[in-house]
């Protein structure tokens, strides 16, 4: 009798621990296109999934590293979920298919990638507003270049990559009327050699400040720090110990706040799928520390800059004229949120062609 | 600051063009001997991973560049044994031994991943391998082409049964070539690694080391040329960046097309010269003589 009831009296525990478990433990996948130590877009992706588990104690976190935007991409998902994975970062923009394949497999699992544009009932997607972003980083190159002459390497010419060329030249001219912006386009987003060979074009060039918006910014850096030109970094925050001395400042992802509120909607039941899109101040995207070579005038310019594009001031306000002459934001138009992706010209202080 | 325009297309493609020299002229000291390496990627790949991985240990960018260039001999002997050893076909365990160093140099690289490294020392702007790879290719060719070694070697290429008749030992000597070849193909990464990029990425070579393949054609197994055909392919690339950098009135899309189109000029202007300098036993094995 006493035994029938110690096993009764089992079985109600573990009905009444159950719920509670469910809602307290959740395994989440997720799969990077390169390495998490780039100091650049894996890293960022790695440290906000770092920052969930951590504030999540009841998460188990698997993760995939170097996986190619292609099916495989899927075999490895679909690996995780077999693993017992019910959420998935798909970061890369190339995963957003073999995700999306998925999430129609697999109802019960829900999937966010970085970047896209698909939505299902459990298929989101998210991504930083960086273009106005990049104008304080403008500010800071602006303040700090002498030869008035800034370098900016560029994986693919897309219209997001164009409008953080733009929104980063139309802040350095803020402070700084006569500055250049030269730019040069290495085809992908990540040849090393090719990278190394455009920052050393750039600075034979004339520049005195470099900065990049390739995959890894580990190399521009470097080779910049090797010839004792400024930098300012894009993607990681962490990239600042690349450059002990000629660090400026950089842009960097924080994605750690929406991982953890989308791990604990999937935990209590309350997935929505949205097209999340936070800049500045909005939680996705933040300033990087100073280096040791900006002034403390500099520095609060920059900042400054930085809450004007958080309190929501937009560089893209007319008059804007593109580097042909042409006007393509008339006075008193601006160009929305939603108009980033568009851009195929530069804005006057930038030399280059676009197409 | 500005530096002339000429200046930096020329500095741009000698340090562009040195770790394809290096692996050019690993390649063609092999195929001098009558063995084709399609896996210079691999072995590209092995000498970028060991010898980033082996500066960050030791703080030393001249013992990364000796690791990695041991670590090529290694992997070149594993490819030696397989082809002269056993009499394996060369194109086939070439590209085995490619795939090999993708997968070796991803895991050797794996835990170095955003190590923080300080390159090779520059002198005059460029680092000490920029500096020698012009020497090397003099000594080569004067050892390839002055030496008895050198001509023992060059008949184990052309003719190994001859070769063979007249006392010397092809294995041997083909086994010492591709010693050469591992050590040298292994630079040419580790230069992109230790000295170029000062970081490294699984892949990094990025189709480099069939590039140098395709130099040892150009250079027509002549390491002199290889110096000239390495400058034109690296400055093919330094060109068209320095172009941008200038901002020239030219889509960079077309820009980045002049490195195949000058290519494609080459070619059509070297297929003229029907006169072949291939060695004449390259690619087939020798199974000593009945």
């Amino acid at each position: 009798m006493t035994k029938l009831r110690l096993l009764l009296g089992a079985c109600l525990l573990l009905f009444a621990a159950l719920p509670a478990q469910a809602a307290n433990t959740l395994t989440v996948g997720a799969i990077y296109v390169g390495n998490v130590n780039d100091y650049g877009y894996n890293q960022s992706m790695h440290d906000g999934l770092a920052a969930m588990r951590a504030a999540l104690p009841g998460v188990t976190l698997l993760e995939a590293e170097n996986v190619p935007e292609t099916a495989e991409s899927e075999r490895v998902m679909e690996g995780m979920i077999q693993q017992g994975a019910r959420l998935i970062f798909a970061t890369s923009f190339g995963h957003q298919q073999f995700a999306f394949n998925l999430a129609k497999k697999h109802p019960d699992v829900y999937f966010e990638h970085a970047g896209g544009w698909m939505q299902a009932p459990n298929f989101g997607n998210f991504f930083g507003a960086t273009q106005a972003a990049w104008y304080p980083m403008g500010v800071a190159a602006g303040l700090m270049t002498k030869s008035k002459t800034l370098g900016f390497v560029a994986g693919v010419p897309i219209g997001y990559v164009v409008g953080n060329i733009n929104a980063f030249a139309l802040g350095a001219r803020s402070v700084n009327p006569e500055v250049q912006v030269r730019v040069v386009v290495t085809g992908g987003w990540s040849d090393k050699a090719k990278e190394a060979a455009a920052t050393n074009a750039l600075i034979d060039q004339g520049a005195d400040v470099v900065t990049m918006h390739v995959d890894s910014p580990a190399t521009v850096i470097r080779v910049a720090e090797s010839h004792g030109v400024y930098s300012i970094g894009f993607q990681s925050l962490a990239a600042k110990a690349l450059a002990p001395k000629g660090w400026i400042t950089g842009l960097g992802f924080t994605w750690g706040p929406f991982m953890t509120a989308t791990a604990k909607s999937v935990m209590t039941g309350t997935f929505k799928p949205a097209m999340v899109r936070e800049g500045l101040g909005q939680g996705m995207l933040a300033i990087a520390p100073f280096g040791p070579a900006v002034p403390q005038t500099v520095q609060a310019q920059v900042k400054a800059a930085a809450d004007k594009i958080a309190s929501g001031f937009n560089p893209f306000t007319g008059p804007i004229v593109d580097n042909t002459g042409v006007v393509r934001i008339k006075a008193g138009e601006a160009l929305g949120p939603d108009k980033m992706g568009n851009f195929d010209w530069y804005v006057a202080a930038v030399i280059g062609k676009v197409k | 600051m500005t530096m002339p325009f000429a200046a930096a297309v020329v500095s741009g493609s000698i340090l562009l063009g040195t770790s394809l020299l290096y692996a050019t002229l690993g390649e063609l000291v092999g195929e001098r001997a009558g063995i084709v390496n399609l896996g210079l990627e691999g072995i590209m790949l092995i000498g970028a991973a060991t010898g980033f991985a082996a500066t960050f240990v030791t703080g030393n960018p001249y013992l990364g560049i000796a690791v990695a260039a041991l670590a090529g001999i290694a992997a070149n002997m594993i490819f030696a044994y397989i082809v002269i050893g056993r009499g394996a076909n060369q194109l086939a365990a070439g590209l085995t031994l490619m795939f090999l160093g993708f997968g070796a140099s991803a895991l050797i690289g794996k835990p170095y991943a955003g190590a923080i490294i300080n390159g090779l020392p520059q002198y005059g702007g460029f680092d000490t391998l920029v500096w020698l790879g012009a020497p090397l290719a003099a000594m080569l060719w004067w050892l390839l082409f002055r030496t008895r070694w050198g001509l023992a070697l060059r008949a184990v290429g052309e003719d190994p049964a001859a070769a063979f008749a007249a006392g010397k030992s092809p294995s041997a000597l083909q086994y010492q070539a591709l010693a050469i070849a591992g050590f040298l193909g292994a630079i040419g990464g580790a230069h992109l690694s230790v000295a170029y990029a000062l970081s490294w990425d699984e892949g990094m070579t990025a189709g480099r080391g069939f590039i140098a393949i395709a130099l040892v054609i150009f250079a027509k197994w002549n390491p002199l040329w290889a110096v000239a055909g390495a400058l034109v392919f690296g400055g093919a690339d330094a060109l068209q960046l320095q172009f941008q950098a200038r901002g020239a009135d030219l889509s960079p899309f077309i820009m980045n097309m002049i490195p195949y189109l000058l290519t494609l000029a080459v070619l059509l202007a070297w297929g003229w010269n029907r006169r072949s300098a291939a060695p004449a036993a390259l690619g087939r094995n020798f199974f000593g003589v009945e």
